[in-house]
């Protein structure tokens, strides 16, 4: 992985390194990577993915509602909030 | 009451040797004196003892009344702390209970505290924890396997029957394994994952930890069942696997996978492999080989697959809602990146760069995609071969446990092929089950069923057969060191 590549991944993670770790955890990075880099070996021509186990299983369900608001409930384990809302910092001048 | 098995409790509570309240506070006490192992994160002692008063225990009361059970710390409980491992959660008090933790109440078991395990379910070794290392009950300073290290641990020093596990690509059966246990991931579906908190949601499945085989299917059955907030709940009744322990499957046919070359193993382990299948030989099973052509690429679509769905996943934890928010934020895109990189240790942050970088633009169908085809030719292989066989053995792990810090500080990937046995049932979504079958210098080893799905019933049976006619799973840990 390149810096900018790198640079680019943290910031779609909303992660920062530190620099003391960050080389150590770019190293594992690449490490991981070349270990992934064996699926290519693989032929997987008109194979379509399985992106979960039993396919069938995904069901829809009817978009009703069916618990009580639980606001107050639920703003308890808010790091922040005030009467009816979640706060955080200004993001408007 | 240390070291008793559910059975074996029940037996007491229904003739009247004990009572539940009697049960409960001796349970807190052996806890108490067992500190050392660091199993637990937090206790329930107030509400279980409160609970244990109510309890009366009959012959006709479920098989869990009155039984203590542990928790991994990645089961919401309504109003007892859920951390999951992490920083990011540590004051966490989830506002509803997750469907097993509901379902195992129902039963009229006693949640008595939170077991500690890798963060966000995340390790082999229980080294990635928060919360610090659980240490083997076998020997003081060696890792009890993981991510249900504190489970697997509660369970071996005998301080409780029986705890819960998830198991993402072995985190049931490999602890299990570690530490002399008989762990069960059910097929995918079987168990409602409402409630649990997500790693990788196409992988992740609850099972239970107990000493025997007949207990996994005694806590199995009350876990299993259709839950409509699970999407991916399968719609069946609940396993009857207890009930089936008595039924009689005859000329199993079990095989053998030529991939996993166990003859790359040590001496010691290939001797107790070899002496295992003769123990199937003798209760009727014949031995075959088989061929599972893909089942190398495992541990590669592994970790393709599930960093790529635990980076989905873990991106609830802004800051914002819940969970560990920064002290050190300008504005709202500092708040984010500064509550997450406090929050999470290195583990989860390697696992979400990379399923970052497998799901990003440009890296999507080299890596992503073909994970997912992969994977397909995985399960593909595995029907070819329950066309031949009824179960398929493997070792459950490469080796015993062994000292924290010795495996995986340099090249985290040699961490990850501690899960080269168990990853592949996942990736298929099969049941499958670890039991002892010996030792290696010193230390328990087990060895693995896998069986076609909805199996659950056959594998079960099998390990039950095998455990009346071996006494791997009656060693008690020797506490070595402590």
């Amino acid at each position: 992985m390149d810096d900018q590549t790198v640079r680019t991944i943290c910031y779609l993670s909303r992660l920062r390194l530190d620099d003391e770790k960050s080389k150590k955890i770019l190293s594992d990075l690449d490490t991981i990577i070349e270990m992934i880099d064996s699926l290519s070996s693989t032929d997987t021509e008109n194979i379509s993915p399985l992106y979960n186990p039993l396919e069938e299983t995904a069901r829809k369900f009817n978009d009703e509602i069916k618990s009580d608001n639980n606001k107050e409930l639920f703003l308890e384990n808010a790091p922040e909030s005030d009467e009816n809302f979640f706060l955080v910092p200004k993001v408007v001048d | 009451m240390q070291f008793k098995t559910i059975k074996e409790i029940n037996f007491g509570l229904v003739s009247k040797k004990f009572s539940v309240e009697e049960l409960i506070k001796d349970t807190f006490a052996l806890i108490n004196e067992n500190k050392v192992l660091n199993c637990f994160i937090s206790l329930n002692k107030e509400n279980a003892l409160a609970r244990a008063k109510k309890i009366k225990v009959s012959k006709d009361s479920h098989l869990l009344s009155g039984i203590p059970i542990a928790q991994k710390d990645l089961f919401c409980t309504k109003g007892i702390k859920t951390t999951c491992g992490s920083k990011m959660l540590e004051s966490f008090y989830p506002p509803y209970s997750s469907k097993v933790e509901e379902a195992l109440n129902a039963a009229g078991s006693i949640c008595i505290g939170k077991t500690n395990m890798d963060e966000f379910a995340m390790g082999s070794s229980n080294e990635t924890s928060f919360f610090g290392n659980v240490h083997n009950p076998w020997k003081k300073g060696f890792v009890p396997g993981g991510s249900s290290g504190g489970a697997a641990c509660s369970v071996a020093a005998g301080l409780v029957p029986a705890a819960t596990g998830t198991d993402t690509g072995g985190s049931i059966r490999q602890p299990a394994a570690l530490c002399g246990l008989t762990g069960i991931k059910p097929t995918y579906g079987r168990i409602s994952r409402w409630g649990m908190i997500a790693f990788a949601s196409s992988l992740d499945q609850a099972g239970p930890i107990c000493r025997t085989a007949e207990d996994c299917s005694i806590l199995l059955d009350a876990m299993t069942g259709y839950d409509s907030r699970d999407t991916t709940s399968l719609n069946l009744d609940p396993t009857n696997t207890y009930a089936d322990l008595n039924k009689s499957y005859e000329n199993l046919r079990i095989g053998i996978v030529d991939e996993f070359n166990v003859d790359a193993l040590s001496k010691e382990s290939q001797t107790l492999f070899n002496e295992s299948l003769k123990v199937f030989e003798s209760l009727g099973a014949s031995i075959h080989k088989i061929s599972l052509p893909n089942i190398n690429q495992s541990v590669p679509t592994y970790y393709v697959i599930a960093p790529a769905e635990c980076s989905s996943n873990l991106s609830r934890y802004d800051g914002v809602k819940f969970g560990h928010r920064s002290l050190e934020a300008e504005d709202l895109e500092s708040l984010y990146i500064n509550s997450r990189s406090e929050g999470f240790g290195d583990e989860v942050k390697r696992r979400i760069l990379i399923g970052t970088y497998v799901l990003s633009a440009g890296y999507y169908d080299a890596y992503y995609k073909k994970a997912q085809q992969v994977r397909r030719l995985i399960k593909n292989d595995f029907e070819e071969a329950f066309k031949d066989v009824d179960l398929i053995v493997s070792p459950t792990s490469p080796s015993e446990a062994f000292e924290f810090g010795s495996k995986g500080t340099q090249d985290p990937t040699e961490l990850y092929l501690e899960d080269l046995y168990t990853i592949s049932s996942n990736l298929a979504g099969l049941p499958a089950l670890s039991m002892p079958h010996g030792f290696v210098n010193g230390l328990p080893v087990g060895i693995q069923l896998i069986g076609n799905y909805l199996e659950e019933s056959m594998i079960l049976n099998f390990a039950n057969r095998f455990q009346q006619s071996t006494d791997f799973h009656n060693a008690k840990p020797t506490f070595e060191g402590f």
